[in-house]
């Protein structure tokens, strides 16, 4: 496990708990605490009631997310950004339909209309696991964003769609959100500069 | 004798809302009584029926009748269709029975052509010509789908089929299942030569109400935009001014819309919205119907109109709903309070409620001030993923950047946070440490902190008086108190079992909610 990994894992939840942190990284907890503890006493991680990243530790990943970038093919990465762009904005659509239907809040009492939401989900999952792969040719580490989003979505098939959306917990829209920040990163963007010309809503 | 299927709006159709939408009947309506309305003709909402079912061969069928409109048009502007040298431009749009505002297409600025930008240009100035080409040009390619043609009939021919075939748009259909309205029928479509408030400063377009449509206050309302066109005004991309600003500026033809909106008021017997376009120092009325209202409002607005004499008992009783007042006694923000308070920003409303606090832009000093035990409001010009632990501590949540599909909208919505986003770059700086409200119905953002209230049956005189009068009104009579059967619920079996049991009076913790249900059942059988 790199010090990127554990590092970028942190800053995109914030503040996260030991546990959490190896859960979202697919670690075992005991492995993961000798890593956590010498970035911590580097002064790397910040450790409260939560872990998170010093501003130093945030000096520190820019910088290693520089690294990883410098012997990557760019307009790969790009083209599979470019790609994300517009499956994102189907997955945002059928998260919103998800939420709401005519403008109020989705009671879920009707069954056709979540179905159909749910098939386009799987639609959506189809359109992007090509885009992970072609990004992870890249950046090998990003292939754990399609198990993870598997993960996810496989928990909704299987009736508990407290997976496709809550926050907190690595739902498929979490999982996306992150997948999302890493790849404007990956595309050598910045999340400010893509709201601002309105693709990273 | 069949309706005909393309009819003049010149004051004498006199055909039900059913027939000319309720656009068409509007127009129709203003111009039977003298008011200054540009001419129109309507193709009905029958033909708009037909052409859900044969396209072609209804457009065929109705098109010389749509060519005999235009030459009416024609005739009564002295100006002609697609030709110079004083081109007549026409509107074309939408109207159903009931009104579905937004939900359906609506063309502006059509027949214009190179040789007809250059009259225009000469008629007006070379901006408005270039402007008002720009505007048609964006709405034909966005509603036709396709590079507009040069001919002006083909382009009229074009924008009456989009329109017609915008009734079974996906919005337009989700509106009228989540409103239960009628799937049959179709629309109609008005076509109305156009008048300009673009053309130069004298000019502009606007929207006023007849009474406050929030407040319900007995005062004028609206909106005014100089030197635009209606769409602008409605697209809520441009900042307008209030109506007042009109008056200010051109006195004698805002006497003259505040006198045509009374006027209107009476013949409706309602609460008139009116848009308006004033092209050089002429009024032009464009359309009239009655207003969308807040709760309050619709409480207010019945018993003023009752007052007036306009409606009596039986209908000041059918304008307040069950839900007005459901929604009345539940806290919520006052339309008043909202609008004392200086509006620091809106956007889009992305998550429902209404939320006070201190506005921080980064997620530590969010964080840290929630544990002090503020009330914090973070505000960001967009969320990444990790904003996620300030947006958990956050009362509510404002962003620069996004639309209601964003995932800051997402993830307020998952979290029940009061939520406004793409307020516009500058926000955060404009926002940071001040204490504001957050009100994710209407998209505002206000200054202070706006406390919540509610009406109640016993204590809000509207609410009172509305009760005397239901007591005169329902078959059902409830009271505050007295010696009468008790009504433990004011739920539809509740009071249909009263009734049945041969009540007429009872005593209930909500009498007025009990009557107007009461009065509801009494129609249905």
């Amino acid at each position: 496990m790199s010090e990127l990994t554990v590092l970028q894992a942190v800053r995109l939840k914030g503040r996260v708990s030991p546990v959490d942190l190896a859960a979202t990284l697919g670690e075992d907890p005991n492995d993961l605490a000798a890593i956590v503890d010498r970035l911590t006493r580097s002064g790397l991680l910040v450790d409260g009631k939560a872990l998170r990243v010093s501003p130093y530790g945030r000096a520190r990943l820019d910088e290693l997310l520089t690294g990883e970038r410098q012997h990557v093919d760019k307009a790969a990465l790009s083209a599979a950004y470019g790609d994300f762009r517009a499956v994102n904005a189907e997955f945002k659509a059928v998260v919103t339909d998800w939420q709401l239907k005519d403008g109020h809040p989705n009671t879920h009492e009707d069954t056709d209309y979540d179905a159909a939401i749910l098939a386009r989900l799987d639609g959506v999952h189809r359109r992007v696991t090509p885009i992970i792969a072609a990004a992870a040719t890249q950046l090998p580490r990003l292939s754990r964003y399609a198990a993870k989003l598997q993960t996810a979505l496989d928990k909704v098939s299987a009736g508990d769609p407290v997976w496709l959306s809550r926050p907190l917990i690595d739902s498929y829209h979490t999982v996306w959100f992150e997948l999302h920040e890493e790849l404007i990163i990956a595309a050598g963007l910045t999340r400010e500069s893509e709201a601002n010309s309105g693709d990273a809503q | 004798m069949p309706t005909p299927p393309v009819l003049l709006l010149d004051g004498n159709a006199k055909s039900p809302p059913e027939i000319l939408g309720h656009k068409g009947h509007g127009i129709d309506l203003m111009r039977g009584n003298g008011l200054p309305v540009p001419p129109a003709f309507c193709i009905t909402a029958e033909v708009g029926a037909r052409y859900r079912a044969e396209p072609a061969a209804t457009m065929d069928a109705i098109w010389d009748d749509v060519l005999d409109g235009m030459r009416r048009l024609e005739a009564a502007t002295s100006r002609t269709f697609g030709r110079e040298p004083h081109p007549l431009l026409v509107s074309v749009r939408s109207g159903a029975a009931v009104s579905m505002p937004g939900m359906m297409d609506t063309l502006l600025d059509l027949g214009v052509s190179d040789a007809v930008e250059k009259a225009l240009a000469v008629e007006g100035t070379a901006p408005f010509a270039r402007d008002t080409r720009r505007r048609f040009t964006g709405w034909y390619q966005r509603i036709v789908g396709s590079t507009a043609p040069d001919d002006a009939f083909l382009q009229l021919r074009s924008a009456i089929e989009a329109v017609f075939a915008s009734w079974d748009s996906p919005r337009a259909v989700a509106y009228r299942t989540h409103h239960g309205l009628d799937e049959c029928g179709g629309t109609a479509v008005v076509v109305q030569a156009m008048v300009f408030g673009n053309i130069n400063a004298n000019s502009g377009a606007g929207v006023v109400f007849s009474r406050n449509p929030m407040t319900g206050a007995r005062e004028e309302f609206g909106e005014w935009l100089p030197g635009g066109q209606g769409d602008d005004v409605v697209s809520g991309t441009v900042d307008v001014e209030p109506i007042a600003a009109l008056r200010d500026q051109q006195p004698a033809v805002y006497d003259e819309l505040i006198g045509a909106a009374r006027s209107l008021e009476r013949l409706a017997s309602d609460v008139q919205e009116i848009e308006f376009t004033i092209e050089d120092g002429t009024l032009w009325l464009l359309q009239t119907r009655a207003a969308k209202r807040s709760a309050q409002a619709a409480v207010r607005l019945a018993l003023q109109l009752h007052s007036d004499g306009l409606i009596d008992e039986a209908e000041t009783l059918q304008r307040v709903t069950p839900a007005h007042v459901e929604t009345l006694l539940q806290p919520s923000l006052q339309p008043e309070t909202r609008l004392a308070a200086k509006l620091l920003a809106n956007g889009l409303p992305a998550g429902p409620g209404v939320a006070s606090g201190r506005a921080y832009t980064e997620v530590d000093a969010a964080i840290d001030a929630a544990d002090r035990g503020e009330d914090v409001i973070l505000v960001r010009n967009h969320t990444s993923p990790d904003d996620i632990h300030g947006m958990l501590i956050a009362r509510g949540i404002v962003t620069e950047t996004g639309g209601a599909t964003s995932h800051a909208a997402v993830v307020s919505r998952e979290l029940g946070r009061a939520a406004v986003v793409g307020c516009g770059r500058g926000v955060t700086e404009s926002l940071a440490g001040k204490l504001v409200t957050v009100d994710g119905n209407e998209g505002e953002v206000r200054d202070g902190s706006l406390q919540l209230s509610a009406w109640s049956e016993d204590n809000t005189p509207e609410l009172r008086e509305l009760a005397d009068i239901a007591r005169r009104v329902s078959p059902l009579r409830a009271h505050t108190r007295g010696d009468y059967p008790r009504l433990e619920r004011h739920s539809e079996a509740a009071v249909r079992t009263a009734m049945a049991s041969g009540h007429g009076d009872v005593v209930s913790a909500n009498p007025l909610l009990a009557m107007l249900a009461a009065i509801r059942l009494r129609e249905d059988t």
